[in-house]
């Protein structure tokens, strides 16, 4: 595969950091997409707002939104930017919050369910009317910031499948075979590399306790895992021995940003392929609104924003591809099967 | 997976801080967002066919086919020069040549000539009424963000106007790499704009208006390149005007040896009409009469007084020493 040098947001990025002055920025309101296009006419609002919550990390930040599927506290969120979900908390209604358990990851779907602990009484969204697909131009509603603000945008591009190329942690190694394991020749700006800090030099000597014999192991290795798996290096600087924790992004992701060309988007989702399904559509969202939910004008709930792409590009999983599967496990948690006693 | 993007190039922005013309808050009923929908989903299928990508060594575009024999609107980065030959893919991923022929650099618009001009090509029309954009306005754009991708199609974004000026439209209509030259339209299904520049926020999204597009027609098809605006850059009045209190347009002052004094014109005179199109904002009359090209004779129409006239004005270019 080729991937062709995008020459002129190269340059763009040099003139951005000239002018990055003050700069008169309307606020969302302002803004003609913001909640206050929308206005008050809307009367679905209040419901759509009550709809999601944030899962937030044990530090206060925001890792993904999720969307209410049962009135006992069953949620979805999206799973590859919440590698360890029950370290996280569910906030919702302003300042609730609850303890999460999880129920079962499906990484088809790059969903995960979860239950918030002690929660009785939550209003959630029924996905079973979400038919039919909607088209082309469809005004979509989605509400964002934990329920504060709602956006709104359309259909973008035709509905299809996204293929996926796998994990990938955004480094260049060195084919040449070198005794202790395998040098790192570059690291993708942004990467997940880059964010554990590894750097230019560095020698792999083991990638998720198995040793890095060359280039080809070390591939091999990664392709084992999912988008958003976390995977503990070990690795020489200087002679000295280290360890880092990487959390795998898709490839296309890496490969797509290797320089940092995101730089006008606002940040792309771990995982960004391997879809059985999306819509594509142009809301004004960002990396923590995936896991919300997605509805039409009608107050229909027509799926869940599960990838932040680019900087016009959002996908979402329609509510056709995980309702069926979502309900039996719901189902099965809530009455798990008695063991028979024995007569 | 396609063609990585030909990039949109980055507003370099006069100056550092960029004095948002925000229109008010619109409230839009739920009415008013199903219409906006309905007639977006009515023109999509007839102007989609004449969206193209263009494809240039390493990099990918956009541009628009504006008639029958193939002419094509697109951004000047993206033709960088005239008679450069390039590959352009239709609405059906269908391969076509084609040549580039003028250009604007000053405001980054340029046209392109499909080889195979015997064909009737899938083709829209675009709006000669520049001045009647107006923020708040709804639009689209399309285009082939990140490269040309027929399980994908063409991208949609629908969004408004915020900003106009002499030569550029900024919308709410998000745009990246690849976008660069595709076509920003109205709810007539008529060209607009053509998607030029990106600044960092998402509403920052530059489009060139059909100002330098029908200023410079003849030079650009004559495979000119039009680097600062000499004849190219708009018509000249010679009056300061400004909104007065009671939101009229009041001239100001005019100044001396220039074409608003030869009309007549005096502080204090109120202008309201520029031929048929009734004036709300100073910006709006002074993008309208920079969007002219000198020579042309415009009518306005003057209250001084209880007196009301209608006054032609030949515009001319502007003085050099009257930069700015």
């Amino acid at each position: 595969m080729r991937w062709n040098r995008p020459i002129g947001l190269c340059l763009g990025l040099l003139s951005l950091s000239l002018h990055a002055g003050p700069r008169a920025t309307p606020s969302p309101e302002e803004g003609p997409r913001g909640t206050q296009a929308l206005g008050k006419t809307v009367p679905l609002l209040p419901a759509f707002r009550s709809a999601v919550a944030r899962i937030v990390a044990a530090d206060g930040r925001t890792l993904a939104a999720a969307v209410w599927v049962g009135p006992d506290g069953y949620l979805l969120t999206k799973a590859s930017e919440i590698p360890e979900l029950e370290k996280a908390r569910v906030q919702w209604s302003g300042d609730r919050t609850a303890a999460l358990r999880e129920i079962r990851r499906l990484p088809a779907l790059d969903l995960v369910l979860a239950q918030a602990v002690g929660v009785k009484e939550v209003a959630y969204t029924d996905f079973s009317q979400g038919l039919p697909l909607p088209s082309y131009g469809q005004w979509l509603a989605s509400p964002t910031l934990g329920g504060s603000e709602i956006r709104i945008g359309v259909i973008s591009a035709q509905p299809r499948a996204i293929p996926g190329l796998g994990p990938a942690m955004g480094i260049r190694m060195d084919e040449k075979p070198i005794k202790q394991g395998v040098r790192l020749l570059s690291i993708a700006e942004d990467s997940p590399a880059a964010a554990a800090g590894m750097e230019p030099g560095d020698i792999l000597t083991r990638v998720a306790q198995q040793p890095a014999k060359d280039v080809k192991t070390v591939h091999e290795i990664i392709r084992r895992h999912q988008p958003g798996d976390l995977v503990t290096l070990s690795y020489l600087r200087d002679g000295e021995s280290k360890t880092a924790r990487v959390r795998l992004a898709s490839r296309t992701r890496i490969m797509m940003n290797w320089d940092g060309e995101d730089f006008a988007n606002g940040g792309i989702s771990i995982r960004t392929d391997d879809f059985p399904s999306i819509i594509q559509h142009d809301l004004p969202l960002g990396v923590q609104d995936m896991g919300s939910p997605l509805y039409d004008l009608e107050g229909r709930a027509i799926g869940i924003n599960i990838a932040r792409v680019d900087r016009v590009t959002t996908f979402a999983l329609p509510a056709t591809v995980f309702w069926s599967k979502i309900q039996p496990l719901i189902e099965a948690d809530r009455h798990p099967t008695q063991a028979l006693l024995p007569p | 997976m396609s063609l990585r993007s030909f990039a949109l190039r980055v507003a370099t922005l006069m100056g550092t801080v960029v004095a948002l013309a925000c229109h008010a808050a619109a409230h839009d009923t739920l009415a008013v967002l199903r219409g906006v929908q309905q007639r977006v989903q009515t023109l999509l299928p007839q102007v989609r066919s004449a969206v193209v990508a263009i494809r240039i060594q390493d990099g990918t575009a956009s541009g628009v086919i504006i008639n029958r024999s193939g002419l094509i609107l697109t951004a000047a980065h993206v033709a960088e020069k005239p008679g450069k030959e390039l590959r352009v893919v239709l609405h059906d991923g269908q391969v076509v040549r084609g040549t580039t022929l003028g250009l604007d650099k000053a405001t980054d618009a340029a046209l392109v000539q499909l080889l195979d001009t015997e064909r009737t090509w899938p083709h829209v029309n675009f709006s000669r009424a520049v001045v009647s954009v107006s923020p708040g306005d709804w639009c689209f754009a399309l285009g082939h963000p990140g490269g040309f991708d027929k399980e994908r199609g063409v991208v949609l974004r629908v969004g408004k106007v915020i900003r106009h000026t002499a030569n550029s439209l900024q919308t709410d209509c998000v745009l990246m790499g690849g976008d660069s030259g595709g076509p920003l339209f109205n709810l007539k299904g008529e060209v607009i704009g053509i998607h030029s520049q990106i600044w960092e926020e998402r509403d920052h999204n530059m489009h060139v208006s059909m100002a330098p597009f029908l200023r410079s027609w003849d030079e650009m098809k004559n495979n000119l390149v039009i680097h600062v605006w000499g004849t190219g850059s708009g018509g000249y009045l010679g009056a300061a005007i400004d909104m007065n209190s009671a939101g009229k347009i009041e001239v100001l002052r005019v100044l001396e040896g220039s074409p608003a004094q030869t009309a007549g014109l005096l502080a204090g005179d109120l202008v309201e009409m520029l031929e048929t199109q009734p004036l709300r904002s100073a910006s709006q009359f002074s993008n309208a009469v920079r969007a002219r090209p000198a020579g042309e004779e415009i009518q306005l129409r003057v209250r001084r007084g209880e007196v009301v006239r209608d006054v032609r004005v030949k515009l001319t270019s502007r003085p050099k020493e009257d930069e700015g």
